[in-house]
C-alpha cells in the first residue's frame, strides 16, 4: 500500500501530540489547589502524595472526589461564561426591533445553545461539583462509592460540550443547531427548509446524549454513596439537608435521563436512518413532546432541589439558629421528587390535548406548589428573630428566596390552564423560568461558591467585591426578568429575533439589567481569580465562626483537620478576615458598613 | 416489640406531605362529581391514573422515609444534621429540630 503524504503527516502530527502530552505530564509546578494536608510537598517530586501524581497528570488521572468536584466546578464555570456571553450578544441585538448586529439564523443558534449550555453544561455540572466535593465529607465517607465511575462521568462532559458547540467552530458545512433546547419535532427531525437537516443538529444531539450518560453515572454513584458509605454516626435522622436533596435529585436523574437518551436516539434514527418514530403519520407531533417533557419537567427539579439544599444548609449558619422545621424540608423535598413526574404536560396545555388529561396535570401542578412554598416559609422563619449576618453567601441566599418567590408565584399562575392559554409562548414564561434558573438556582450556586471558597482554595475572597457582585446581580436580574414578565403580559412572543416597535422600551430595560449582571460577572471573575491566587490565607478551620452558634459541621471539621496536619510554610501572610468575622483592626470598618 | 415510630410528633412532621395529598384527593373527588368533558373510557381512566399514581407513590415514599427517619431517631443518637462527625459532637435533644 502506498503511503500518501497526508497519511505521513497524520502520523507525524500524532507523534507530535504524544510528545506534547508526555511533556505536559512532566510539568510539576501547575499552581492551583494542592492538598498540602496529604503529606506531600508539591513542586519537589513528581507526586503530591503517594497515590497522586503532580502536574496535569494529576487532573487527568484523578479519582479523588474533591479533585473531580473541582474539575466539575471549573467546567461549570467555563460553560456559564460561554452561555453568559451568548445571551449578552442576544440581548444587545434585542435593543433594536430589527436585525442589526446578528443574522436571524445566528440569533436562533445562540438561543438554542444558550439554553442547552446553561441547563446541561452549567446547571447540572455545577451541582455535581458541590456534591462531589462535599457529600463524602458530609456523610463521613472516604470517597464516592465508585471513584472510577465518578471520573469517567466527568470526562464524558468535555466531549459533550464540544459536540454541542460544534456548529460554532469552523468545521466545513456544519452550522449550529437552531431547534431551541426543546428540540421539538418535526422541526428537529430535519423536516422542512432551513438548516434543520444539517449535521450540526446531529452533533448537538450526540453531545446531549453524552451529558445525559454522564449525569446518569453520577447519580448512580451518589445513590450508592449515600445509601452505603455513610459514617457510623450519620443516620437518616441526622443526614444533612444538602445530601438529602442530592439523593432525591439522583433518583430523579436515574428515571429521567435514560428516557431523554432513548428519545434522542430515536430522533437520531429518524434523522439519519429513515425511521419514522416522530413522523406525522406515525408518532405524530405529540410523541416527542410527551417524551421530552417527561424528562424535561423532572429536569427542572433536578436543577432546583440541590440549590434549595444549599440554601437550606447555608442560610441557618448565618441566622445563628438551626433550620426551622428541618423535617418539613426533608419530606417536602421527597414530595417534590415524586410529584415532579406527574406534571410534565403542563408544558403542553396549548397543544390541543384531551381536556380531561389537561385537568389532571393541572391538579398535580397545583399540588407540587405546596412543598416548594413550605420550604420558603421555613427559610423565612429560620431568619426570623435570628442573629442574621449579611455576609455575601447569606445575601445570595436571601436573594434566592426573593427571586424564588417571584419565579414560583408566576409559575403557579401558569399551572392554571386558562391563564396558561393566554400566556403560553410569551415572554411571561421566559421571565418566570429565568427568575428560577438564574434568580434562584444560579444565586444558590454562588452562595455555595462563596461559602465554601475558603475550603476550596484555603483563601478568603474580597468581601466588598462579593457584595458588589451580589447587588449588581440582584438588581440586574430583577430589572431583566421583571421586564420580561411585563413584555409577556403585553403579548411579546418568546424566541423571536425581531419584534414590533411597541415592545422596544421593555426590551431595552431588559438589556440594561443584563448589562448590570455582566458587570457583576466581571467583578466576580476578578475577585475569585485574584483571591484564589493572592487572597489572605485562612488560618483556622472555622472561617465563618460557626462554633459560636453550635453550627459547626462535618466538612469544616475535615478542613480543620487538613489545616492542622498541613506542612508549615513559614510564611507571614496577612490574617484572613472572613466575610462574617472581624478582627480588632477591622471592627471599626465593619461598623461603618 | 419496640414502640412504633409513628407517634403524634411524626404525624405533625408529615403534615407537609398530607397537604399535597389532600389537594390530589380533592381533585379526584372533584372530577368525579363534576365532569364537563363527557364520558370516554380511555381518557377518563387516564385522567384518574395521572392523579392517583402520584397520590399512591407519594404515600409510599412518605411512609418509607418517615419509617427510616423515625427508626434512626429511636435506635441511635441524633446529632445536628451534618454535624455527626464533628470532634466532640453531642447528640441534640430529640424532636428539637
Amino acid at each position: 500500500m502506498q503511503i500518501t503524504g497526508q497519511l505521513a503527516l497524520t502520523v507525524v502530527m500524532g507523534l507530535f501530540l504524544v510528545v506534547i502530552a508526555a511533556w505536559l505530564a512532566q510539568i510539576e509546578d501547575w499552581r492551583s489547589y494542592t492538598p498540602i494536608g496529604s503529606g506531600g510537598a508539591t513542586g519537589e517530586s513528581g507526586y503530591v502524595s503517594k497515590e497522586k501524581p503532580a502536574g496535569i497528570s494529576r487532573w487527568l488521572t484523578t479519582v479523588d472526589h474533591k479533585d473531580i468536584g473541582l474539575l466539575y466546578g471549573a467546567y461549570g464555570v467555563i460553560a456559564f461564561v460561554v452561555g453568559g456571553l451568548m445571551i449578552m450578544l442576544m440581548r444587545i441585538e434585542l435593543l433594536d426591533p430589527e436585525m442589526t448586529l446578528l443574522s436571524n439564523s445566528f440569533y436562533n443558534s445562540l438561543l438554542t445553545s444558550h439554553g442547552i449550555t446553561m441547563l446541561f453544561l452549567f446547571g447540572t455540572p455545577i451541582i455535581a461539583a458541590f456534591a462531589n466535593y462535599l457529600v463524602p465529607l458530609l456523610i463521613g465517607a472516604d470517597d464516592m462509592a465508585f471513584p472510577r465511575i465518578n471520573a469517567i462521568a466527568f470526562w464524558l462532559l468535555p466531549p459533550g460540550a464540544l459536540l454541542i458547540w460544534a456548529g460554532f467552530f469552523p468545521l466545513g458545512d456544519i452550522v449550529p443547531a437552531q431547534t431551541a433546547w426543546t428540540l421539538y419535532t418535526p422541526l428537529s427531525a430535519g423536516v422542512g427548509g432551513g438548516s434543520q437537516a444539517n449535521a450540526g443538529v446531529d452533533l448537538m444531539i450526540l453531545g446531549l446524549h453524552l451529558t445525559g450518560v454522564s449525569a446518569t453515572m453520577g447519580s448512580i454513584n451518589f445513590i450508592a454513596t449515600i445509601l452505603t458509605e455513610r459514617g457510623e454516626k450519620v443516620t437518616w435522622a441526622n443526614l444533612d439537608i444538602f445530601s438529602w436533596t442530592i439523593l432525591t435529585q439522583s433518583g430523579l436523574i436515574l428515571f429521567a435521563f435514560p428516557l431523554l437518551g432513548s428519545a434522542l436516539i430515536m430522533l437520531l434514527l429518524d434523522r439519519n436512518l429513515g425511521t419514522t418514530f416522530f413522523a406525522i403519520e406515525a408518532g405524530g407531533t405529540m410523541l416527542w413532546q410527551h417524551l421530552f417533557w417527561f424528562f424535561g419537567h423532572p429536569e427542572v427539579y433536578i436543577l432546583v432541589l440541590p440549590p434549595m439544599g444549599i440554601v437550606s444548609y447555608v442560610l441557618p449558619r448565618f441566622s445563628g439558629r438551626r433550620l426551622f422545621g428541618f423535617k418539613f424540608v426533608v419530606y417536602s423535598t421527597l414530595a417534590i421528587g415524586v410529584l415532579s413526574y406527574g406534571v410534565w404536560a403542563h408544558h403542553m396545555f396549548a397543544t390541543g390535548m384531551d381536556p380531561r388529561l389537561r385537568a389532571s396535570f393541572m391538579a398535580v401542578s397545583l399540588a407540587i406548589a405546596i412543598p416548594s412554598a413550605v420550604k420558603t416559609f421555613n427559610w423565612i422563619t429560620t431568619m426570623w428573630n435570628g442573629r442574621v449576618r449579611l455576609t455575601t453567601p447569606m445575601l445570595f441566599c436571601v436573594g434566592f428566596i426573593s427571586n424564588f418567590i417571584l419565579g414560583g408565584v408566576t409559575g403557579v399562575f401558569l399551572a392554571s390552564i386558562p391563564v396558561d392559554l393566554v400566556l403560553h409562548d410569551t415572554y411571561y414564561v421566559v421571565g418566570h423560568f429565568h427568575y428560577i434558573v438564574m434568580g434562584a438556582i444560579a444565586f444558590a450556586g454562588f452562595a455555595g461558591l462563596y461559602y465554601w471558597f475558603p475550603m476550596f482554595t484555603g483563601r478568603m475572597y474580597q468581601r466588598r467585591l462579593g457584595k458588589i457582585h451580589f447587588w449588581t446581580w440582584m438588581i440586574g436580574s430583577n430589572i431583566t426578568f421583571f421586564a420580561m414578565i411585563v413584555l409577556g403580559y403585553g403579548g411579546m412572543p418568546r424566541r423571536y429575533a425581531t419584534y414590533l416597535p411597541q415592545f422596544a422600551t421593555f426590551h431595552q430595560v431588559a438589556t440594561l439589567g443584563a448589562v448590570l449582571m455582566f458587570i457583576g460577572g466581571l467583578v466576580w471573575t476578578y475577585n475569585f481569580v485574584v483571591s484564589w491566587l493572592e487572597g489572605p490565607k485562612v488560618q483556622d478551620g472555622d472561617p465563618w465562626n460557626l462554633r459560636e452558634d453550635g453550627m459547626y459541621t462535618n466538612e469544616w471539621q475535615w478542613f480543620e483537620n487538613k489545616q492542622e496536619t498541613a506542612l508549615a510554610d513559614g510564611g507571614d501572610e496577612e490574617e484572613a478576615v472572613t466575610d462574617g468575622g472581624t478582627t480588632e483592626a477591622e471592627a471599626e470598618a465593619e461598623a461603618e458598613d | 416489640m419496640a414502640k412504633t415510630v409513628f407517634d403524634k410528633e411524626m404525624f405533625l412532621d408529615l403534615v407537609v406531605n398530607f397537604i399535597p395529598l389532600f389537594i390530589l384527593l380533592f381533585f379526584i373527588v372533584g372530577y368525579t362529581v363534576y365532569n364537563p368533558f363527557g364520558i370516554d373510557t380511555t381518557f377518563r381512566s387516564l385522567q384518574y391514573a395521572l392523579i392517583v399514581t402520584p397520590f399512591i407513590m407519594l404515600t409510599i415514599l412518605t411512609y418509607l422515609s418517615a419509617k427510616a427517619i423515625g427508626t434512626s431517631e429511636r435506635d441511635a443518637p441524633v446529632y445536628l444534621p451534618g454535624g455527626a462527625t464533628v470532634d466532640g459532637a453531642e447528640p441534640v435533644e430529640e424532636h428539637e429540630e
